[in-house]
């Protein structure tokens, strides 16, 4: 809202200047976001919180600074100049929903002449944003401005009957409004009407059937006082915000109404825009109390934090308009002031009372007490754990948002329903992300567009699923790599070795480990997003908890990297869930290893899986370890087949282990490994 | 002449091992005298044509030549593999200003840097964290927070809906009911996450951003510990000491509710929003607000970090450019 300087002024006793009167307000809660020159001096343009509709105008931000500077409270300018000659007109307003209408002002004015406002009101009007349309149109403005309540001037003789009924629009009612839109009212909503339909959307807009224009001769002049969430609801519904109802909204004060079309009338009158009759009707069926509020002072110490003196408590409260209804030792009730809605409860005048003290002297202290341990939460620690070891092996953590348009890369995502954004403004942002692949996709995408390197990022972050339980939210770890994962080295025998699948389930390798859970299984996948033959599902206790595998080649066409594009995600929740079991320590061996290498030759088709469970199925008490050293494929050894170097870790916990007895082993796991895989070994 | 000619085989030893150049030729020393069929031995043979008498003495004077020529040879050897110890070592040298070798270093996300100072400030301060959803509940996000029904305040929220009752929380304060309904005071309890709120993008708003929510219930908590408290986080994200200051502003969870700055480098900035937690939230989880009160505050993670480096895009978190991600 913005109000030129010299306006407020007229309202406040004070030599401030406007960078005094803008720090004044935005300390008190009225924030100057600037101030503007213009013709008229400067301008503040002030954002008003929503729940101090009252502050909306002129009086109301002048009301504040005499409150701060203990001024007497601004009152609306009256001294309405009534033309003695009796009119021959008569207006009959009717009040049907008064649950939505508490007070209706009507006015009339004859021999309304076309002419525009004068200088000074139209300079005021420019400086706070508003076109200057007519002397009417101008003063209806004005008078909104300098008291914060909405006016609406109808064409007398356009109201059918002479009248004016306020009630609850008929279903399928129609108004085309001041916009020349054609709106459909419904049952829930306010309508000013005459004897037979529609003639405003109360608070909201004017329809163009009863509107002023240059030929009309008498004006009823409207103001009134509207529910808030009513009009607020209506004006939601048409998608029609107006000065108007975004005040009525914000509560107008009912105790206005009628000083506010005085205030139009003497100013339609001075203007000499028509003449102000005695005609006037004012409904005011049912008056809103004033809240009625216990103060203690005491507990104002207690809630600010410091003591502050009775007198200089009462003293903000009275500059305020808070009336006190009487004193008793500890506390004072207080009649709240009617253009202040929004005080409720005692802690709403402490606030008060607070604020215009000044919230400065609140000193500073640190609450003291038993109280809880503080701590992160489990998956908190969890999250932050994987996030130090995948960053270690060279990824690069990224944070991308959870909002996505449907695509390739979404639509072939295998698991559930995508959760769709209720009437979302923009494809992009509609609806939520499923996997972290797409996004981890764009910004590799994107570093790559740019040049930089290396491609390889990680992001912990939630995904969401609907399900036919409902919807499903969890937080994911996904990692995706493409080309070299380490810098280019000068040093010749740094291995340059491109990301792949490997790289991928080698990371997937390092959550687990990080997470204790070691025992995941991987099983051929059918998730289309992925090469058929090089992608796992990644299963724990036999349920999918993740995906790994190089992106199928469709996908990578549609972005600009030409390498092989490799990606991983595993569900945190069940990871955390499995690994929080607690891992017993066994004592350690103080005798030395044995380690043999054994070299199985097997079909290219029989999967590593197998050979190793062949071995392990042998499970001699000493076996401590087995890892694949090699994996060769070539001519030597056969078409089809490929020669694994296994080594294998012998070692008791008890004893040092003998050559006869490490042998016996290993005969037996070969013996096994040729039953079970039809291995073959050399020599 | 034989005892002589033993001095002379002597001195001529002597000398040969000390102009010896390299291991090498010592080895050779070693052999044309010491060895087996070296000098010293051609000596020793020749014992038998001495007379009886004579021979212990000339074999013991042959024994302690042998002596100083090894140890001679010894110390001369130790000299001499010292120097070439330190040729080889000199040869060996390598351009020490090449880089090492590259190893991949990952690093991570300035927001999650953030959150872990943050984390780490207010875990010291007492603070247990727990997590909320990010898709929420209506009833959590505003009418447990005392959203007054069908009020202007929602229009500083605009919210992406997916069904009437579900939403995306616009703030991480929507946790507030839902410790507050398991959990009976005294509390310190803080979150981070993910809000959403629908603005178009530009270099201060975002669709997305991360927020801090901070709020505590105990016996006669005040504006002075919420300013106290404030001082002191402020100071652990910011350091130094900094100034707090308090201004009015409305949401509809606190009251009083204020907006706070700090002093920071010159200037006041402003963090976030703060107040008392309103005693109808209070009471709807069955506190009763005589004997307890508290504060509540909550700042967005992209702020802290852009105050402390100087970053004037909001827009370059989840942009994700690799430049930007490694300048942190």
């Amino acid at each position: 809202m913005r109000l030129s300087v010299e306006w407020i002024k007229e309202f406040v006793p004070t030599e401030a200047s406007s960078e005094e009167l803008a720090r004044t307000l935005t300390m008190a809660g009225l924030e100057v976001e600037e101030t503007i020159e213009s013709e008229i001096g400067p301008v503040l343009d002030i954002t008003v919180t929503p729940n101090r509709g009252d502050c909306l105008s002129a009086i109301g931000v002048a009301r504040e600074l005499c409150a701060i500077y203990s001024s007497p409270f601004p009152t609306i300018p009256n001294g309405v100049i009534v033309q003695p000659k009796k009119a021959d007109y008569e207006i009959s307003v009717a009040i049907e929903d008064i649950d939505l209408c508490s007070r209706y002002v009507a006015r009339l004015v004859t021999n309304v002449r076309s002419k525009p406002s004068p200088d000074w009101m139209q300079k005021r009007l420019i400086a706070a944003g508003m076109r200057p349309i007519n002397g009417i149109v101008d003063v209806t403005n004005y008078v909104m401005l300098e008291t914060g309540q909405p006016l609406h001037a109808f064409d007398y003789e356009k109201l059918h009957g002479g009248r004016i009924i306020v009630r609850r629009a008929h279903k399928g009612e129609t108004i085309r409004t001041l916009d020349g839109v054609e709106r459909v009212l419904t049952e829930e909503m306010l309508a000013i009407c005459d004897a037979d339909h529609p003639v405003a959307i109360a608070g909201v807009m004017g329809g163009e059937e009863a509107e002023m224009n240059d030929f009309t001769k008498i004006m009823l002049l409207e103001s009134a006082h509207f529910h808030p969430i009513s009009i607020r609801r209506t004006s939601k519904k048409l998608n029609l915000r107006t000065e108007a109802s975004y005040r009525f909204e914000r509560f107008v004060d009912p105790e206005s109404v009628g000083k506010a079309a005085d205030r139009a009338c003497q100013l339609i009158s001075e203007c000499g825009l028509g003449d102000v009759t005695t005609v006037l009707s004012d409904e005011y069926p049912v008056k809103i109390a004033h809240n009625r509020i216990i103060f203690r002072p005491a507990r104002a110490n207690t809630m600010l934090g410091y003591n502050i003196p009775k007198p200089e408590l009462t003293k903000a409260l009275a500059n305020l308009g808070f009336e006190s209804l009487g004193e008793q030792e500890d506390h004072i009730t207080y009649s709240v002031p009617s253009w202040r809605p929004d005080i409720q409860r005692e802690i709403d005048i402490i606030e008060e009372a607070g604020r215009i003290i000044g919230y400065d002297r609140i000193p500073e202290r640190l609450p003291v007490g038993v109280t809880t341990q503080g701590r992160d939460t489990p998956i908190g620690k969890l999250s932050a754990k994987i996030r130090t070891g995948i960053a270690a092996v060279g990824l690069q953590e990224i944070v991308t948002h959870s909002l996505l348009s449907p695509g390739k890369m979404e639509n072939d995502y295998p698991d559930g329903q995508r959760i769709e954004i209720r009437s979302a403004l923009s494809s992009d942002l509609s609806g939520l992300r499923r996997s972290l692949l797409p996004g981890l996709m764009d910004v590799a995408d994107r570093n790559a567009r740019r040049g930089h390197l290396p491609l390889a990022f990680f992001e912990i972050g939630k995904v969401f699923h609907r399900t036919d339980q409902g919807y499903e939210e969890s937080l994911a770890v996904g990692g995706i790599m493409a080309g070299a994962v380490a810098p280019r080295s000068w040093v010749r025998d740094d291995k340059h070795s491109d990301a792949d699948f490997y790289m991928a389930k080698g990371i997937v390798e390092v959550v687990s480990r990080l997470c204790s859970v070691p025992d995941l299984q991987f099983c051929v996948s059918d998730d289309v997003r992925f090469h058929p033959g090089r992608s796992a599902n990644i299963l724990l206790g036999g349920k999918r908890i993740g995906v790994v595998g190089e992106l199928h080649p469709e996908l990578r066409k549609l972005h600009s990297i030409r390498e092989k594009i490799c990606f991983f995600e595993l569900d945190l929740e069940r990871l955390i869930d499995a690994g929080t079991k607690k891992q017993v320590f066994v004592s350690l061996s103080a005798y030395p290893v044995m380690v043999r290498d054994i070299a199985p030759r097997v079909e290219e088709s029989i999967p590593y899986q197998q050979v190793l469970s062949s071995v392990k199925e042998v499970m001699p008490e000493i076996l401590e370890k087995i890892e694949v050293t090699d994996v060769f494929t070539g001519s030597q050894i056969g078409e089809e087949m490929k020669s694994l170097t296994l080594s294998l870790t012998f070692r008791s916990p008890d004893r040092t282990l003998t050559d006869a007895e490490v042998n016996e082993a290993l005969e037996k796991i070969r013996a096994n490994l040729i039953q079970r895989c039809n291995a073959r070994f050399a020599g | 002449m034989r005892m002589d000619g033993l001095d002379l085989l002597i001195a001529e030893a002597l000398k040969d091992i000390e102009t010896a150049q390299n291991l090498t030729e010592l080895n050779q020393i070693e052999i044309k005298y010491l060895g087996s069929k070296g000098s010293l031995q051609a000596q020793m043979r020749t014992i038998g044509t001495l007379p009886k008498e004579d021979r212990p003495k000339f074999g013991a004077r042959v024994n302690s030549s042998k002596e100083s020529i090894s140890q001679r040879l010894s110390s001369k050897r130790t000299e001499l593999e010292g120097k070439e110890l330190e040729e080889r070592l000199n040869k060996e040298r390598i351009d020490i200003t090449l880089p090492g070798r590259a190893f991949p270093i990952g690093r991570l996300h300035p927001l999650t840097l953030t959150v872990q100072r943050v984390k780490e400030a207010l875990i010291g301060q007492g603070y247990e964290f727990v997590d909320g959803p990010e898709l929420e509940e209506y009833a959590y996000n505003f009418e447990a927070l005392n959203y007054p029904e069908d009020h202007p305040a929602f229009d500083e929220m605009m919210t992406f809906y997916v069904d009437d009752t579900r939403l995306l929380r616009t703030q991480t304060t929507a946790l507030q009911g839902r410790v507050m309904e398991k959990r009976k005071p005294p509390f310190r309890m803080a979150t981070t996450g993910r809000c959403f709120r629908y603005e178009a993008v530009d270099a201060t708003h975002h669709h997305t951003f991360h927020q801090v929510d901070v709020f505590m219930v105990d016996e006669g908590i005040s504006m002075a510990d919420l300013k106290g408290t404030l001082k002191q986080f402020a100071s652990a994200m910011f350091g130094g000491n900094v100034q707090v200051r308090f201004r009015p502003d409305f949401f509809p969870f606190v009251e009083p509710g204020v907006d706070y700055s700090i002093f920071w480098e010159g200037r006041w900035l402003e963090l976030g929003g703060a107040g008392l937690i309103h005693p109808n939230i209070l009471e709807s989880y069955g506190i009763d607000t005589e004997r307890y009160s508290g504060f509540a505050f909550g700042l967005g993670i992209e702020r802290i970090h852009m105050i402390q480096n100087g970053v004037n895009d909001l827009r370059l978190y989840l942009e994700n450019d690799l430049r930007f991600l490694k300048h942190f």
